[in-house]
């Protein structure tokens, strides 16, 4: 056995140096520059996300060269990589080593990927994949997702899934007040129909009572470890549903019973995740949930111009998860317009991490916090690569954007539950 | 806060000018304050020639008949203030003069500028209520308001007093431009369309500022624009305005449909002739042929004629373009007519296959030609022999005519007779020439791939495409390979386009799939494979259309058609929204 053993140690050295005599040859990994080198950001991180699913290993390199991927050089990936046009650099371990010792010497870090993140996008499961921007960057980046519901949020499917994202759902249960303009619109009109069933089968009276039931639910997805990631509308309306479980806030065009009288102050925001102290637009002619949002887009009156939002720079290595959220190739970035676009600084609750604000103006763009286990995630704006976008617009193909650095930062959303390590607040 | 200051203080005091100094030179005191003022506003003294300026206003304004002096002093403050960085300055004095005279046009628009620079906004609205309240039934407080509140970006706000504007007034068309402005800015297109139309009939200078603005109206909206210049009454702005969006929007069609329907008269005709000239440019030619059909039938002249007789030539029909210039000719005299007719009777001839008679006419008029224009006409001749197939008789006229220096002509004849050593040397002198021309770059193409100095099979093959005998010559660049394995993908492909075109995809397939399969790292692989893909996709064969798609990715990563044959796999695979769903929104 000895002497078995001993071959084997031998055999073994010699193999080793066998490898080490042509190492030279190949890389051992695949370095996926994130700055102005890339030509496809986007598949990028569709790429990165199929190394962890296929070899449960990649490394997110924060503020390195534009939050670059590093990856293990195996024939499928480089494969993926050239299908997708996305830029790879084989690297030796040696140069590795190297783009290490800089990390260390600078506001970088190295974050390992190891965990496929379960994501579910909460929209109808029959919808065409064109009228939401997580959906149109999953399904371009390649990334797997499911879609979830009302019922399958009423059903506790949530707990499937570690990171769920929301568009532009009312959660007040109004339709986005889009009733006077759209109320006889083929499409208004089957969502309404819809809904009042999917209240009817869930016991709940009325459509508002249906979302807040909804919304509830999600509150306690991120209550017990969950990711959520919002945008547009449901930013403002989640909360405002949330805060709202025990008023009615609603107008009769929505559930046939008048606005409590003393809404403002019955709102319960410690139970919200962002907002606090917003006060309720109940007018059924003004075409806003609230003061929430900055911007006002559908208020003629109190429509406010769009500019441009600068990320915040963050410690990588004391403040990650910041870090991960803002990882781009720009850091001012044109604004977009959403049925929410902006937050009003004056209602956001302290212990909010802004990660993406408007010098000078009286709102913020993009906010990050932690509420029980989870944490959640704040996006303003309907899609970064289509400005103005309007009921009936052409869908954005984003095979003309491949670079987008608004769509990167939905992207980002999705890869940081698949860090490995408990990230530390700073 | 200290131009205002000063300024008031040269109210008060308005005859007091600024004391001379050292740099000052003395004025006689004969000089009129005018000329003062423009001396020393020539020589960049902001502060004298302010003072000067002060004293032309002071005398204006004891003169009953003063108003165009009073104008220009203002004007003058206003830019010497400016230039000297004190442009409030001008409000206290521009505030006199109002007090005097409340309806001034130049006090008030320079009272707006300077408010709006100075972002007063609610002392502008002010002097607007004043101005107002000076002449209540006059639009030119309401219109120096809008146009300050549109340069200031505050369309919305313009929005608002338009509206006022119209309650108030209770007519439009003296705010039309204005209107048309702001509905531009809003993006509202019907209503900038109807306020750039009622504009333009009052204020016809206003077509072109109504083109540029409307340019940009996006392609779901374009038939709202289409619908408000097309409506009654019919008249030449609005359609000639139509005709010019049309052709900016890429449809030339439709702008000479929106121009046709006018009635005939001068400036119908002068709009159609624009229009021709605009077409032909963008190489529009078969619109080009009935704009200048249309116009010939009007005005029968020899001009017009022979710019119909082109465009139909350029439009492939050449019988029209031939009987044209026959008719033409009818009505000239010989002379003339040989010189004006002849060369676009000859390309006819030559597109229709009658050599003999295009070389029978020349060889008519030959007496009364000269030496530049026999020379000119010899390629065309060729060009007609040629197309007949006839090398030896096109070789003949290139001769006679002493082309021995026309590269492209015994370049071409060369290449034809199989001399591929001739035809190589000529034909690359004349490729910088004819960059554009698809045949030379086949040819060229073709000669660039093999070494092989003569070969009748390719001589041939080309002869047949210049003779269009299309199927002849798909089989004869097919079978290329046999006798030249150098240029095998290149002839395949050439055939497999030509094929393409026709009704014979299937021919077309067979051949890139030769190519995919047999010249696999050619430069041809990238298209065929990229055409294969293309026809299993729409054969509804995804599987196989994926994975030529993806061959050409993986193996011919440089290629020029990567992004293409990446975007379609994206479409087919469902990653992009489908070319139909963009398309539908766009109808939306």
């Amino acid at each position: 056995m000895r002497g078995l053993s001993r071959l084997g140690r031998w055999a073994g050295h010699a193999i080793a140096m066998l490898a080490l005599a042509v190492a030279p040859l190949r890389a051992q990994s695949l370095l996926v520059p994130m700055d102005d080198a890339q030509r496809n950001h986007l598949k990028a991180y569709g790429l990165a996300f199929d190394a962890i699913k296929t070899s449960q290993r990649a490394e997110w390199f924060l503020n390195y060269r534009g939050g670059s991927f590093l990856l293990p050089d195996a024939a499928a990936l480089r494969r993926k990589a050239t299908l997708d046009g996305v830029s790879v650099t084989p690297v030796t371990d040696a140069q590795v080593a190297a783009i290490r010792a800089e990390l260390v010497a600078a506001n970088m870090d190295a974050v390992v990927l190891e965990r496929v993140p379960r994501i579910a996008i909460y929209r109808p499961v029959d919808q065409p994949p064109w009228d939401d921007a997580v959906t149109l960057a999953l399904t371009y980046a390649g990334i797997e997702f499911s879609s979830v519901w009302d019922d399958q949020v009423l059903d506790g499917e949530l707990a499937k899934y570690d990171w769920v994202h929301l568009h532009h759902e009312d959660f007040t249960g109004q339709f986005n007040k889009l009733y006077l303009a759209y109320r006889d619109a083929p499409w208004f009109v089957a969502q309404r129909q819809r809904d009042e069933a999917t209240a009817r089968k869930y016991g709940h009276a009325t459509v508002p009572a249906l979302k807040k039931a909804v919304a509830d639910n999600i509150r306690q997805f991120v209550e017990r470890g969950g990711f959520l990631f919002a945008m547009c509308g449901a930013t403002e309306s989640l909360d405002l549903g949330i805060a709202a479980f025990a008023v009615d806030m609603t107008g009769p065009f929505s559930d046939g019973t008048p606005v409590d009288p003393d809404v403002d102050a019955k709102l319960d925001w410690a139970r919200s995740f962002a907002f606090k102290g917003a006060r309720v637009e109940v007018s059924p002619y003004v075409n806003a949930l609230s003061d929430i949002d900055g911007h006002q887009v559908n208020v003629p009156a109190r429509r406010q111009p769009l500019g441009a939002f600068s990320l915040f720079d963050f410690s990588a290595k004391l403040d990650p998860v910041a870090a991960m959220l803002v990882q781009n190739h720009r850091s001012v970035i044109p604004d977009f317009y959403g049925v929410t676009t902006s937050f009003n600084k004056a209602v956001l609750k302290p212990g909010v991490t802004v990660l993406a604000d408007e010098q000078g103006a009286p709102w913020v763009k993009y906010v990050h916090g932690d509420y029980g286990q989870g944490s959640w995630t704040f996006l303003g704006g309907h899609d970064p690569e289509d400005a103005q976008h309007a009921i009936g617009s052409a869908p954005t193909d984003l095979s003309l954007h491949p670079n987008s650095p608004g769509y990167r930062l939905i992207l980002n959303n999705v890869l940081f539950p698949a860090a490995k390590k408990k990230p530390r607040k700073t | 806060m200290c131009g205002a200051l000063l300024a008031t203080m040269a109210v008060r005091a308005p005859a007091q000018s600024a004391p001379p100094t050292s740099s000052t030179p003395p004025t006689a005191p004969d000089v009129d304050p005018m000329t003062e003022a423009l001396g020393h506003e020539d020589a960049r003294r902001w502060p004298q020639a302010a003072a000067a300026y002060r004293v032309l206003l002071e005398r204006a304004m004891r003169e009953a008949e003063g108003g165009d002096l009073i104008a220009l002093a203002l004007l003058g403050l206003e830019r010497v203030w400016a230039e000297a960085a004190l442009r409030d300055s001008v409000l206290p004095v521009v505030e006199a003069v109002l007090r005097v005279r409340p309806s001034d046009p130049v006090a008030r628009s320079i009272q707006f500028r300077s408010l709006s620079v100075a972002s007063r906004e609610d002392d502008l609205r002010r002097a607007f209520e004043a101005w107002r309240r000076a002449d209540p039934d006059d639009a030119s407080p309401w219109r120096e308001y809008l146009r300050t509140l549109i340069e200031m970006g505050r369309v919305r706000g313009a929005d608002s007093v338009l509206l006022d504007a119209r309650r108030v007034l209770g007519r439009q068309a003296d705010l039309a431009s204005e209107a048309a402005q702001i509905m531009t800015s809003l993006e509202r297109w019907t209503e900038a369309t109807r306020a750039w139309r009622e504009a333009m009939d009052a204020q016809p200078w206003t077509e072109t500022a109504a083109s540029f603005a409307l340019q940009r109206v996006p392609a779901m909206a374009r038939d709202s624009v289409r619908a408000v210049l097309r409506d009654p009454p019919v008249t030449v702005p609005a359609r000639r305005l139509l005709s010019t969006l049309e052709l900016t929007w890429g449809e030339p069609r439709r702008g000479w449909d929106a121009l046709a329907e006018l009635a005939r008269d001068d400036s119908t005709a002068a709009a159609m002739e624009a229009y021709g000239t605009q077409v032909e440019a963008l190489g529009a030619w078969s619109v080009a042929r009935e704009v200048w059909r249309t116009l010939y039938a009007s005005r029968r002249d020899l001009t017009t004629g022979l710019r119909a007789a082109q465009a139909s030539l350029a439009a492939g029909d050449a019988t029209s373009a031939l009987a044209l210039v026959d008719e033409l000719g009818r009505g000239l005299p010989e002379g003339e007519r040989m010189t004006r007719t002849l060369s676009i009777a000859v390309q006819a001839l030559g597109a229709l296959g009658r050599a003999r008679e295009a070389s029978e006419r020349v060889e008519r008029a030959s007496p009364l030609l000269d030496d530049s224009t026999r020379a000119d006409l010899a390629p065309l001749l060729v060009s007609a022999w040629l197309r007949v197939g006839d090398v030896a008789r096109a070789r003949e006229v290139a001769e006679r005519a002493g082309a021995l220096d026309d590269d492209a002509t015994l370049g071409w004849i060369a290449l034809y007779e199989g001399d591929l050593a001739e035809a190589r040397r000529r034909l690359v002198r004349t490729s910088a020439l004819a960059s554009r021309d698809r045949a030379l770059t086949d040819a060229l193409g073709m000669l660039a791939r093999t070494r092989v100095e003569r070969s009748d099979a390719l001589g041939t093959a080309f002869l047949a495409l210049a003779r269009r005998d299309t199927s002849d010559a798909i089989e004869r660049f097919a079978a290329l390979g046999r006798s030249l394995p150098d240029v095998a993908p290149v002839a395949l492909a050439l055939a497999a386009r030509l094929a393409g075109t026709g009704r014979t995809g299937d021919v077309a397939m067979r051949y890139w799939g030769m190519i995919a399969t047999d010249h696999a790292t050619s430069p041809e692989a990238p298209e065929a494979l990229l055409e294969l893909a293309r026809a299993h996709a729409r054969g509804g064969d995804r599987v196989a259309a994926i994975a030529r798609y993806e061959t050409l990715l993986l193996d011919h990563a440089g290629s020029a058609l990567v992004p293409q044959a990446r975007r379609e796999l994206e479409q087919l695979r469902g990653q992009v929204p489908p070319a139909r769903q963009l398309e539908d929104a766009c109808a939306a």
